[in-house]
Parts: structure tokens; sequence; C-alpha cells
């Protein structure tokens, strides 16, 4: 296993995207999209919205297959694979806001994460609650684990999903903006234990945000989507004028705060 | 005054009741959680269009009952899935569209026949052997699949993307559900009729929603509500005379209330 600071040339692929496109009612959502994503590469997707992100996570999940070209996921390709593959990706979805009184508790929200490999018929074992304890302790939400889900905060219910994600011990986590709506603390402690979960189990992360400013620094590598593979590159070459602007507008202003671009957006009719 | 306990009937009608209070309850649960009660309601008069078919025939009144009650599910699920609309839609559609059927067949029919009125507002006290024997095997077929698949249906409930995404098939656990919310407010039919049926599938699991911290606890508190109002029900209607179903839905509805009123989550 290769360290997360290698180029990502010595690592393995494991998610090949060729040529393909996504539709949802023969409206395309993503287009020829070709690419790799190597083994515990940490991936930041950018692009305004309904540029194709949570498309692209979908893809990833096996929710939607390509109508076009082809995705192979640990080598196979996406249809054919198997829900015992499927358990190696974790995933936090988008956020909406679950029902406040929908009767569950913390600790029953994170064992979901361990159904699909316990199988159907099969109870949680003692094991299943060992990890579910464990990754609870890994987002610091241990002590809450009795607690109601819908009482908790934003803040805390994204953290316990991301728990949630981590019981399957998936090799691959995808998050789509997990920092939107919580406080600027908390989003930073939020990608702060996400960069510490990647290096701990050297896990593959495709991160979906919006904030540009604060996944440059952590992700090696960033994607622009805009309905297509725009660019891709590592943040520093991505974080020009030339590319950022036809994406965010002619406003986009590229300046630079510690020695590292500083990215200004400055959009009134990119977003809906 | 408890003599009532050497008839037959009465007999009859309390495992009746306990048994359809139990897996409408029980059921009712999810259907809740997953905001499809809605499904009930059409199941409930589609199964009538299929009773006042099969008097209009001359076949057995259950397996139309049982035939059109499904279909409910069964249509809206392929509507769903082609025109791409809210359910909500798709069954008022064919809620209205059973019902005007119902309405037909009644209209097709020779002379007046009461016994479809009883489907119609329930006689929980002329429940049959036979009827029971048909509530007996269903509802236990019902709790059965609900205990194996259990955790899968909790998770389609919470969030059905993340359970599909898990490689849990969600997608047919889901039809099951629904299949199983239509079958248990078709077996529950003739015994509350089909105004009322809608009532035991939601009023016990919106009560017990109330106090419930999870969804085990949930399941529990509403099967308690749904049986302790068709028992109560049950001897009420026996003792005052006075219409089972709308008894014990009555008395549901009360439980409803003062759980709103005390159980504290209003707070919040
Ligand atoms: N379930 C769906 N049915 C139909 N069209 C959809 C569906 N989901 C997304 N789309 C369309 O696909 C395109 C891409 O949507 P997607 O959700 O991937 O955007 P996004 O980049 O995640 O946007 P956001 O930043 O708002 O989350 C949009 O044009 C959207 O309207
Ligand atoms: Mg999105």
């Amino acid at each position: 296993m290769s360290l997360p600071g290698e180029p990502s040339l010595t690592r393995r692929p494991i998610i090949k995207f060729s040529n393909a496109s996504f539709a949802y009612n023969n409206h395309f959502a993503l287009e020829k999209i070709t690419l790799n994503l190597h083994e515990g590469e940490f991936v930041g997707v950018i692009g305004p919205n309904g540029s194709g992100k949570t498309t692209l996570l979908k893809a990833l999940l096996g929710l939607i297959y390509p109508n076009e070209g082809s995705l192979q996921i640990f080598d196979c390709a996406c249809e054919a694979l198997r829900c015992r593959h499927r358990a190696r990706i974790g995933y936090l979805p988008q956020k909406e806001r679950t029902d406040p009184n929908y009767p569950i508790t913390v600790q029953e929200v994170a064992m979901m994460g361990r159904y699909g490999a316990i199988g159907l018929f099969k109870r949680p074992t003692r094991g299943d609650r060992e990890i579910v304890l464990e990754s609870l302790d890994a987002v610091n939400m241990a002590d809450k684990q009795k607690k109601a889900f819908g009482h908790l905060s934003g803040g805390e219910q994204q953290r316990v999903l991301i728990a949630r994600a981590l019981s399957q011990r998936p090799e691959i986590l995808l998050l789509d903006e997990p920092t939107t709506g919580i406080d600027a603390s908390t989003q930073r402690r939020l990608s702060e234990l996400i960069c510490r979960l990647h290096q701990k189990y050297s896990l593959t992360i495709v991160f979906v945000t919006h904030d540009i400013n604060m996944i440059s620094p952590i992700a090696e590598t960033l994607i622009v989507l805009k309905n297509r593979l725009h660019a891709i590159g590592r943040p520093e070459e991505i974080l020009t004028k030339e590319i950022l602007s036809p994406v965010y507008g002619e406003e986009v202003i590229v300046a630079e705060r510690d020695q590292r671009p500083y990215i200004i957006v400055h959009d009134t009719h990119n977003h809906v | 005054m408890f003599e009532f306990l050497s008839y037959g009937f009465m007999q009859r009608a309390f495992l009746g009741s306990t048994l359809i209070a139990l897996s409408c309850s029980v059921i009712g649960v999810f259907a809740v959680l997953r905001g499809v009660t809605f499904i009930g309601a059409g199941t409930a008069h589609a199964a009538f269009a299929g009773v006042a078919f099969a008097f209009l025939m001359g076949f057995p009144p259950f397996l139309m009952a049982l035939l059109f009650g499904l279909s409910t599910v069964w249509v809206t699920s392929y509507v769903q899935e082609k025109g791409r609309m809210k359910p909500d839609v798709s069954i008022g559609v064919f809620y209205t569209f059973t019902m005007a059927l119902a309405i037909l067949f009644i209209g097709l029919m020779q002379g007046y026949r009461p016994e479809i009125y009883g489907y119609l507002f329930g006689s929980i006290l002329s429940v049959t052997k036979g009827d029971l024997i048909i509530i007996f095997g269903l509802s236990l077929g019902i709790l059965g699949l609900l205990a194996l698949f259990f955790k899968e249906f909790h998770f389609i409930s919470f969030d059905q993307e993340m359970a599909e995404a898990s490689g849990i098939p969600a997608k047919r656990l889901s039809f099951l559900l629904l299949n199983l919310i239509s079958l248990s407010v078709v077996i529950a039919l003739k015994a509350v009729g089909a105004i009322l049926v809608f009532a035991l599938l939601v009023i016990p699991a919106a009560a017990a929603q109330q106090w419930a911290k999870n969804m085990r606890s949930m399941m529990i508190y509403s099967a308690i509500i749904g049986v302790s109002s068709s028992w109560s029900g049950v001897l009420l209607s026996y003792w005052l005379d006075v219409p089972s179903g709308a008894t014990i839905v009555l008395i549901a509805a009360s439980i409803f209330v003062l759980s709103v009123l005390f159980s504290g989550k209003g707070k919040i």
C-alpha cells in the first residue's frame, strides 16, 4: 500500500471511467467521462449546481449505469458488481434533513452500514457491534450512541452518517457535500476528520464540495465537472483562471493566501 | 358479564381482531415511517370494488378483494416507474377509479344486497370460521416475513437509496413491503370495513411514534395500542350494541390524541 503523498502513477487504478455517459430520462447529466481513480487517492470533485457531481457518485454506487461507454470498479464492469463488492464502497449522501421524529438511535444508524455485509436473514453479531462502536469512536460520537438520531444537530448527524459509512469497512469513501450547512469550526473539524480517516485506513476518498478553498489543500487530485470532465489534475494545476473561468464565469479571481492559490467566485448566474 | 367468551362468535371476534390488529399495527409502523400510508387507503377502496365485483359475478369475495386490493400496489408501482410521478398522485387516481368501479358494480346488481354494506362498515362479530382460517394464515405470513426482513425493511424505510447502494435488494424488498401493507388491509376488510380499515394501519403506529425511541419500541407500542383498542372495541360493541369497527377506531383515535398531548415530543 502506498502512502497518500506519493504520485498516483505508482498506484493501482481501482475506478476506470472510459467514455462513460449517464442520463436521466434521456437527458445527459454526464457525458463522455474518461478518468481513472487510484487506490488510496484523495480526490476532490467541484463544479456548479447541476454539473453532475452527485451523478458521478451515484454511478460509483451502482445506482445508475452508463448509457454509453463503461465504468469499471475493482476491475469489474459496474453492472456486474456483486453485493459483496458494493459493501466496499461507503457513501455519505448529500444532506436532506431526516424527520426529527424518526425513531432511531445513533447506534442503529451506524449499524445500518453493516447490513450489506451481514446479509439477508442474519442478525448483527458482537463483532458487528464492535466495528460500529469503533466507527462511532472515530467520529467522536461513541458517547452519544443511545441518543435519538433525529435530535442531533446537523453536524453531529453528518458525523454519525460518516460512522455508518465507516462501519461498512469500505475501501472507497464517497462524500457528497458533507460540510454544507455546518458552521465553520465544525466544518474544519469534519474535513480534518476525513483527512485522518484517509490516512488511518488508506481510504480512497471522493469528496464532492462547493468549497474550493477547503478542498484544495487536502485533495491530491481535483476534478472539475460541467456535465463533462472539464479538468482533472493536482490542485495547483487546476486552480488557474484559464481552467476555472469557463465553469464559474469571468469573475473568478485567483488570489494567493499563505502561499496557496485562493479562489474567489463572484457568481450570481451559475448558482441556481 | 363474561359469559360472552363462551359464544363461538365472540371467540372468533377476539381471535380475529387480535390477529388483524397485530398485523395492521405492526406493518403500519413501516407504512407511517415510509410515508406510504396512502397505499392502505387505496387498497381498502380497491378491495371493496373487488367485493362488489364478486357479488355481481358470483365469485368468492375474499379472492376478489385480494386481487383488486393488491393490484393497487402493482398498478401504482408500475405507473410510478413509467410515469415518474409521486405515489400519492398515482394512488389517488387508482383510488377514485376503483371507487367508481365499485359504485358501477353495485348499480349493476339486481336488487338490494345488504352483505356488501357489511364490507363497507365492517362487522367483527360476523367473522366466520372460514374467515378466521384465512386471517390466521395470512397474518402469520405477514408477521413472519416482517420478522425475516426486519433489518432490511428498517434500512429501506430510513434511507432507501443508501440501502440500495449497500447491495441490499432494496427495490424488490420495498415492493414486497408495499404488498404486505396492502395484504394486511385486505384481511382486515371484512372485520373493520373499507372505510375504517385505513385507521387501523395508521393510528396505532402514529400514536406509538409519539413515544418510541427506536423501531423496535415503536412496533411494540403500536401492537399494544392496536390490540388493546380492538379488544375494548369488540367488548364495547357487544355490551352497548354499537358498531365494532367504529368503536375500535374511536378508541385508537383517543389513544392517539392522548399520546400527542402527553408524550412530550411536541415540546421538542
Ligand atoms: N433523479 C433525477 N432525475 C432527473 N434528472 C436528474 C436527477 N438527478 C439529477 N438530475 C439532473 O442531472 C443533472 C446533474 O445533477 P447532479 O445532481 O449530479 O448535480 P450536482 O453537481 O450534484 O449539483 P448540486 O451542486 O446541486 O448538488 C442536473 O441537470 C439534474 O437536473
Ligand atoms: Mg449534488
